[in-house]
């Protein structure tokens, strides 16, 4: 056997310590929850083996070959790809999993604390794997690594019911996600196997690989597409995208998401608004090509996948923006139940996070782009992450000190009874509009700036007339989306700043809950700092991401 | 000259977070605290207005040779940082990003200052009027302070639109918490309305920076454009593109009939889709400008703010944030889409402000509530400044930035006023009211005064500026007609709007005496002297600017010149486009029909 096939082989194992870590941690936890039911102790336990997780990231961070050779073997033969952006994602996920595990930590009854703990820590090992994938079954199983905790999760946290178990809302919430997340899996792996069955491998640089020979082969011979592979393409494509759409709560695959979120606990909705929108967002950028080292802009231009992958999918991924943004933030109007209120939000955040994966592919043609799509669709992750997990941290730091805060009206007053709480409060909800000085801005102005700087399409398509125009339209649509979004937001300020507190919200004062305090304060302080000093994620994700226009630079060279 | 100038925006932060964290306790505390500050900000905005007027005023006039270049004074008087690099060259230097760059020049030096004094007044007419959270209040205060110097002073685009933005959330809280009984309706609507115009200006914004290097590289594309946000040096690429596009057709439709038809029809595309870019920068533009304004058909959510509002949020509403509108107006619009700014800017804006003269001044006249009349008389005063602004030439640019001013001043007195006047009688009905001038003097000459300068008395502010909004209108070179009409219909406002105040001073302060019923309000005075001290010096400047406007007008002139060169540039290609010289296609098939 090649012996740089064999160092490709296992030479990866080494940089996937942080997930075996985190894969033992919570086995310790599955067995000791028999054993003592405790949460600081088991919530502790999490901390110290997400910190270690860290540590192992941090110490062997990106792997170094010894030849080209053997970088070049390990491209197409290991399961894992150690690229900056799965380093990036791998890093933002332990760090959602810290912030989980303080929002989480009085969420659920006491003798259930390390199950649920040992759960979080599979997917945050999950979400590391998503984003370190490079081939079809190891994005899938950690997708699945990611959604089987989830079920375990929405069965452990409620406790409303006096024997503990879940309320019929918490179980038809349960049910729900179990069944629509089970399809939706099919629905990627129907997927998958189409593109198994077009390319003959798993390897997704393997895939890109194929399609570009196939492409030259097509070129050489006749000019003309052959047909029934762009079909199978198309068919891939959309599974694909239908089944990971599930995760990121793109409409129509949203239907569960308001439902859900408010059948089950606060510090769930919190986990399930976090971590699917992760895991989707980084398989999906995997899956389609657009972070394959040296190979995406070849993916990208392929004669064979560039109908598909540049002209079909752009136009897909428009509509499902468009709809899923227009759609999440109109519902959102209506909504009473803040926990319902927080899931139409992050159904309307989903759809801005798409118009950068939709311009990305057009982007390709834009001079010396400022943003490059991608690299705006994760900064937006991030900062998604850290204003909707502190909104959540909010409403679960309270129901957890014994102020109910189930509705918006829940909320009166919250100035008073608590200024700092309510401050921090709207800051998360200002971000979530996207003033400026706060993070939200800044992931909106770069998506903007990414949908704004696609050029007028050099060839004629089919449909529509002009990209340019297209992509504009797609702005003003979030721009408008999000000022539709700042009535209902800007509701909730209103109430906690506007109205005077209700005498029951003013008598519940019980305990504190200080780990969920400290997520809060942790995420304002992510909220902020990115909004006033936004350079530093910028700069790394950035280096993250390969930029697709620079690597028209790099082929050219090579040529 | 920056430290003290980066000061004027820490000043106030700093103040807001310490009067927010003094608690809810220490109201008074706050309130020395919060006036220190205050009177820190206006010396420091006074020395630096004084030092840029001192430096102007030594100058002798030169002519605008090159309209495109703005005086020194922007690199002498301002600073820059780098905020969010989004481009960086090989050898690490950062080549373009969004700056914090900052400074002072003509626009917005006494637009500053404007703002330090009105905090001032602010501050001092709160001082027995807040009594609820009263620490939170002057936070908030200040991050509007924040806010609004920080529009005025922003070079830089994204800056600027994100201090723009900024103004919303407090004057939200201002008026959500401290506002009167439909409080919470006008903040969310005031909020909505601005947010949705404004989102759509930072589409434009963003649109015009990431569009030019494009074209730029169409153009030639030897050279590689940078991305700046940077609005000095936007100015200077709309300008030059807007000179050298119509060259490169021109060249070639003098040239011999059969030279490059191609490339010829290549270059007429490229401007083509230029003068769209334009139209579609400036029409984005105007959305968030305009509801900021308010122009009428956007204006509703004004009168319903200025009524809900607590005395010292209507006069910084009323006294600064609606500038913010204008003056995106003037610093944005105008130079970053000149051709637009004449094409619809002249005939729509310039219209629709005429409209909402009219329509403020009828709308006033019908009010009973003298805080609502003031609030549409807002509507009325600002439709001059925007009549003026799209008169596109040097006097009515110059006096629609005066109107600017003037309407800081006596409509920020005049809200003063109304709330002193409500915080002894609690009514602010005109009906309830009568004789007043024999009861309050101060009170009552200080609103005459006020009033005078407000209908445009000769020698004081008011009149200067209107003369010179409705004097720009009738050397409205191109479209005279409209002009004529539009100078006409405003002259008819400035009648309208003496009937109105003048009738609300006769209601109040003349005639019988009618007190409303006071029991329980305490002791009516006269004006005490926080008061006098809060009036006197807007009154002073109403007076002293109709007087001496030397000062002003010498600190304005050099950047009105500039956009007026620029507004005649425009011009010039909108009249060139409509020479006889036929274009050579149309010579082309002229002679191939003579050779039939």
């Amino acid at each position: 056997m090649n012996p740089n096939l064999v160092t490709a082989l296992t030479g990866y194992l080494p940089y996937l310590v942080p997930e075996m870590l985190l894969g033992a941690a919570a086995c310790v936890l599955f067995l000791g929850g028999t054993w003592r039911a405790n949460r600081h102790l088991w919530g502790g336990v999490a901390l110290v083996s997400l910190a270690m997780a860290a540590l192992a990231l941090s110490l062997n961070p990106l792997p170094h070959y010894q030849s080209a050779s053997i970088a070049d073997a390990s491209r197409y033969a290991s399961p894992v790809m150690l690229d900056r952006l799965a380093l990036l994602l791998r890093a933002v996920s332990l760090a959602g999993g810290v912030l989980l595990v303080l929002l989480c930590w009085d969420s659920m009854p006491e003798n259930r604390a390390a199950e649920y703990h040992a759960c979080l820590l599979l997917m945050v090992a999950g979400m590391g794997l998503c984003a370190a994938a490079n081939e079809l079954v190891t994005l899938f199983l950690a997708l699945e690594l990611t959604s089987i905790p989830t079920y375990l999760v929405l069965y452990l946290g409620k406790s409303a019911a006096p024997d503990g178990g879940l309320d019929a809302a918490g179980q038809e919430a349960a049910m729900k996600y179990f069944l629509l997340s089970i399809f939706s899996s099919a629905l990627t792996l129907f997927g998958f196997s189409y593109l198994y069955g077009m390319a003959g491998t798993t390897n997704l640089p393997g895939l890109a690989d194929a399609f570009r020979r196939a492409s030259d082969l097509t070129a050489a011979s006749e000019p003309t597409l052959p047909s029934p592979l762009m079909g199978m393409g198309m068919v891939a494509l959309v599974m694909v995208v239908a089944g990971l759409g599930f995760r990121l709560t793109a409409v129509p695959f949203h239907f569960y998401a308001p439902d859900v979120y408010q059948g089950t606990t606060t510090a769930n909705a919190a986990v399930l608004a976090f971590v699917p929108k992760v895991a989707g967002f980084a398989a999906l950028v995997r899956v389609l090509g657009f972070v394959l080292p040296n190979l995406s802009h070849e993916v990208f231009t392929a004669t064979l996948s560039r109908p598909i992958l540049r002209e079909q999918l752009p136009i897909l991924l428009w509509i499902i923006a468009a709809v899923t943004m227009t759609l999440g933030n109109l519902l959102g109007l209506l909504q009473d139940n803040l926990r319902r209120l927080l899931a139409y939000s992050s159904v309307a955040h989903a759809g801005y996070m798409l118009i950068g994966l939709a311009a990305a592919p057009r982007l390709l043609d834009a001079f010396d782009a400022p943003v490059d799509g991608v690299d705006a669709v994760f900064f937006y992750l991030v900062t998604y992450g850290a204003m909707t997990l502190g909104a959540f941290g909010v409403l679960q730091y309270l129901s957890s000190s014994g102020q109910k805060a189930e509705t918006v009206d829940d909320l009166a007053g919250l100035s008073r009874t608590r200024p700092g709480l309510a401050l921090v409060m709207v800051l998360f909800l200002f971000s979530l509009i996207g003033i400026p000085f706060t993070a939200g801005f800044m992931g909106k102005f770069l998506l903007f700036a990414g949908a704004l700087d696609v050029p007028p399409s050099q060839e004629a398509t089919f449909w529509p007339p002009d990209q340019r125009t297209l992509f504009v339209g797609l702005a003003l649509l979030a721009a408008l989306n999000a000022a539709i979004g700042g009535w209902y937001y800007l509701r909730i300020a209103a109430v906690m700043y506007l109205r005077d507190p209700s005498p029951l919200a003013v008598a519940a004062d019980g305990k504190r809950s200080w780990p969920t305090l400290a997520a809060v304060c942790l995420c304002g302080a992510l909220t902020l700092g990115i909004g006033v000093n936004p350079d530093p994620l910028k700069r790394a994700v950035q280096s993250a991401v390969p930029r697709l226009t620079d690597m028209v630079s790099v082929s050219a060279v090579e040529r | 000259m920056s430290g003290l100038f980066l000061l004027l925006l820490a000043l106030p932060l700093g103040t807001a977070v310490a009067s927010a964290l003094l608690g809810s306790g220490r109201a008074v505390a706050v309130r020395w605290l919060s006036l220190a500050s205050s009177l820190a900000s206006l010396l420091l905005a006074t020395i630096l207005s004084v030092q840029f007027a001192a430096a102007r005023l030594d100058q002798t006039p030169t002519d605008a040779k090159s309209p495109s270049t703005f005086p020194d004074e922007w690199i002498k008087f301002s600073t820059r940082a780098n905020l969010l690099p989004l481009h960086t060259t090989a050898n690490g230097t950062v080549d373009s990003a969004i700056q914090f760059y900052v400074g002072i020049d003509g626009l917005n030096v006494w637009l500053i200052l404007l703002t330090a004094l009105l905090m001032v007044s602010s501050v001092l007419v709160s001082w027995t009027a807040i009594t609820e959270r009263v620490n939170e209040f002057h936070a908030w205060l200040f991050v509007l302070q924040l806010g609004m110097t920080g529009v005025f002073a922003s070079f830089d685009i994204v800056l600027f639109y994100a201090f723009f933005e900024l103004t919303l959330v407090p004057l939200f809280f201002l008026i959500g918490i401290w506002g009167g009984p439909q409080r919470q309706y006008a903040a969310r609507k005031f909020f909505i309305y601005t947010l949705t115009g404004s989102l759509v200006t930072l589409l434009g914004i963003v649109a015009l920076a990431l569009t030019l290097p494009q074209i730029e590289s169409q153009r030639d594309p030897t050279r590689t454009p940078l991305l700046t946000f940077a609005i000095p040096e936007l100015i200077a690429k709309v300008d030059a593109l807007n000179n050298k596009l119509p060259k490169d057709v021109q060249e070639l439709e003098q040239a011999p009939p059969d030279f490059e038809p191609q490339l010829l029809k290549e270059r007429r595309e490229r401007l083509d889709s230029w003068r769209r870019v334009q139209m579609w920068v400036f029409l984005a533009m105007m959305c968030g400008f305009a509801v900021k304004v308010p122009m009428v058909p956007v204006h509703t959510w004004l009168p319903l703010a200025h009524v809900e509002a607590p005395t010292a949020g209507s006069v910084l509403l009323a006294g600064v944030l609606l500038k913010l509108g204008t003056y995106g107006f003037l610093r944005l619009c105008v130079p970053l889409a000149p051709d637009a700014s004449l094409r619809i800017g002249a005939p729509l804006l310039g219209g629709l402000a005429v409209v909402g003269i009219l329509y403020g001044a009828f709308c006033a006249l019908a009010q009973d509530d003298v805080k609502k009349l003031v609030a549409y008389s807002s509507v009325s005063h600002l439709g001059y400044c925007m009549l003026g602004l799209f008169a596109l030439n040097e006097v009515g640019m110059t006096g629609s930035l005066m109107q600017m001013i003037n309407h800081g001043l006596s409509t920020g007195a005049l809200f003063l006023l109304v709330g002193m006047l409500y915080e002894r009688y609690h009514t602010r009905k005109m009906a309830d009211y009568g004789g007043m001038g024999s009861r309050l003097h101060l009170l009552a000459v200080f609103m005459v005064f006020i009033t005078m300068s407000s209908v445009g008395l000769p020698g004081l502010n008011g009149f200067l500026g209107e003369w010179l909004v409705i004097s720009g209108m009738y050397d409205f070179t191109g479209t005279q007609v409209r002009g004529t009409l539009l100078a006409g219909l405003g002259a008819v406002g400035v009648v309208l709007g003496a009937w109105y105040m003048l009738t609300m001073v006769r209601q109040i302060f003349f005639g019988p005496l009618k007190e409303p019923h006071h029991e329980g309000h305490g002791v009516i005075g006269d004006l005490n002297g926080r008061e006098l001290a809060t009036l006197l010096p807007l009154a002073v400047l109403c007076l002293a600017l109709g007087v001496y406007p030397k000062p002003f007008f010498k600190a304005v002139s050099p950047e009105i010149r500039v956009l007026a060169g620029i507004a005649d540039a425009a011009r010039r290609r909108a009249a060139a486009e409509h020479s006889p010289v036929p274009p050579r296609d149309i010579r082309q098939a002229a002679t191939a029909t003579e050779k039939k």
